[in-house]
């Protein structure tokens, strides 16, 4: 009897709706419910033990949630793409190229393959790649349930360790992307173990065509506080590249709080957080077609590495 | 609860009871197939790996239930000839064997995709793939050469 009663955060009970009204009213009634994507993260915390659901709802039976629409404003992805199709599909490729980008610097290729877009932002891990360029892009989640749709700005979406905005009895539906026209964009990871590890540190760098004289330089970093973390700064568009650098470092500074962990204590990966900053600055100025980089034909892969090989030289001489 | 399924494996049907929570890994393996190996359990080394509709995936981070129907291609069922099998011997690219079956199938899934890959494109796909006997430059070569092998091939057939 004991023995049955605790059999259900033994191993949870798995459900398979074909509906998505079926998933909502799943979600709705049952009691520690938890809904299963493309399931890499929660068969981990089954294996450690650390799963504490009743209840699985799977959503790999649900028609439409494995969409990449064209809309007025961008791109609007169902929660069940892969990662792997984020990155390799031609349509994301070319209307959010950061994105496209970062999604192909999770993990490795069989990862991607069977993670979903809805799964890695609802797991709300602090140190997650693509939020850094899905804040920075602007992007917003769709979230439902059974009293309806809301969406909430992926740059709000991270509210605290671990912690995200979707309520009890939601679940992500689809992201929308807004399209990257005009801007130019960079991003750096930086890890201390295996380059395919979780980042040490990571971050977006996104800078607008410019307004008046200034363009917005938009950061998201990545694994550098307990969540996501998302700053801007304008800066002059006759700018170089050194000021770009040190302002946006200035304005990412204060935000860096970094958590303590086998990938480093919190003073390496505040040093290295800005390091990434510089990295992800400097191959987004360097696509501006602005001052000092505009040489045409240098491409930013190029420009990125040479500045990630010179930042890092000049990181390890300032220790 | 427990689901018959239809596991299509290397072309063959088998038809299986499954629990809800029984990982793909561990079904292959209980129907004998052992090239599908577990090493770390969390999706980090690739000795588990499986082709799943051509997209390589980690078996032991994936439920078989999900996979009733699926068309799987695990490396004991290629070809008595195959190609990357056959540059992978060619190279010497392997000590103990143990990690092999999943790089040859990232390999087949690589070049599917990319048929000249650089030798760039072709670590960066390997990325998740771990050899304890570190014989990575050898598996790469392997793999290089399977792309020129079969190039000269397209070239005879079109010449
Ligand atoms: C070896 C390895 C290396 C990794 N390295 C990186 C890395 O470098 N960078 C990085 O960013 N990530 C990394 N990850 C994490 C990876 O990105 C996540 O495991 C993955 O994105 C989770 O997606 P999923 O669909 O598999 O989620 P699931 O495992 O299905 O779910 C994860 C969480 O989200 C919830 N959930 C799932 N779908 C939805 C939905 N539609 N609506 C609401 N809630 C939902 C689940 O209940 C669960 O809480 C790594 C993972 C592995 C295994
Ligand atoms: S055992 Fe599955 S990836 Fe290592
Ligand atoms: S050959 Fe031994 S692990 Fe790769």
């Amino acid at each position: 009897m004991t023995a049955e009663m605790a059999a259900p955060l033994g191993a949870p009970t798995l459900h398979r709706p074909d509906t998505l009204d079926e998933v909502c009213a799943l979600l709705g009634s049952l009691d520690q419910a938890m809904v299963y994507g493309g399931g890499t993260a929660v068969q981990i915390l089954i294996k450690q033990g650390v799963l504490f659901a009743s209840d699985l709802v799977d959503l790999s039976l649900v028609p439409d949630l494995d969409g990449i629409e064209r809309t007025d404003t961008g791109l609007r992805v169902g929660a069940m793409v892969s990662l792997r199709r984020m990155e390799t599909d031609p349509v994301v490729r070319r209307i959010v190229p950061l994105a496209a980008q970062v999604y192909g610097h999770v993990a490795n290729p069989r990862v991607r393959n069977t993670a979903s877009v809805g799964g890695n932002l609802a797991h709300g891990d602090y140190r997650l790649d693509p939020p850094t360029a899905l804040m920075v892009l602007g992007a917003r989640v769709e979230l439902r349930s059974s009293a309806g749709v809301r969406h909430v700005p992926v740059r709000d979406f991270f509210v605290g360790f671990q912690e995200t905005a979707v309520a009890p009895g939601e679940l992500v539906t689809a992201v929308e992307i807004p399209a990257q026209t005009g801007s130019s964009s960079g991003f750096a990871k930086l890890s201390s173990q295996s380059v395919n590890d979780w980042p040490c540190a990571s971050a977006a760098a996104l800078v607008t065509s410019p307004v008046q004289g200034q363009r917005e330089l938009r950061l998201g970093l990545g694994a550098l506080a307990e969540v996501p973390k998302y700053v801007s700064v304008d800066v002059p568009s006759d700018a170089g590249v050194a000021d770009a650098v040190r302002l946006g470092q200035e304005a990412a500074g204060p935000v860096i709080d970094p958590i303590p962990d086998i990938r480093g204590g919190a003073d390496f990966k505040r040093r290295l957080g800005l390091v990434a900053v510089e990295d992800a600055i400097r191959a987004a100025w360097g696509s501006t077609g602005g001052t000092e980089t505009g040489a045409a034909g240098r491409s930013t892969g190029k420009e990125g590495s040479d500045a990630r090989r010179n930042s890092r030289r000049r990181w390890w001489r300032s220790r | 609860m427990t689901t018959d399924v239809q596991m299509t494996v290397n072309g063959a049907r088998h038809r299986v009871a499954v629990a809800d929570d029984d990982l793909l890994l561990d079904v292959l393996r209980r129907l004998g197939i052992t090239s599908v190996r577990e090493g770390c359990g969390v999706g980090a080394c690739g000795a588990c790996t499986v082709l799943a509709e051509d997209h390589s995936v980690s078996s032991c981070l994936a439920r078989a239930v999900r996979y009733d129907g699926v068309p799987l291609t695990t490396a004991d069922g290629l070809a008595e000839d195959d190609d990357v099998v056959e540059e992978f011997v060619a190279a010497g690219a392997m000590q103990c064997g143990y990690c092999i079956p999943g790089f040859v199938l990232m390999g087949h899934e690589l070049l599917a995709q990319n048929p000249a890959p650089t030798r760039e494109e072709i670590a960066a796909h390997l990325e998740g793939n771990i050899c304890r006997c570190g014989t990575y430059q050898e598996i790469c070569s392997a793999i290089e050469a399977t792309a020129r092998r079969r190039q000269a091939e397209n070239e005879r057939r079109s010449a």
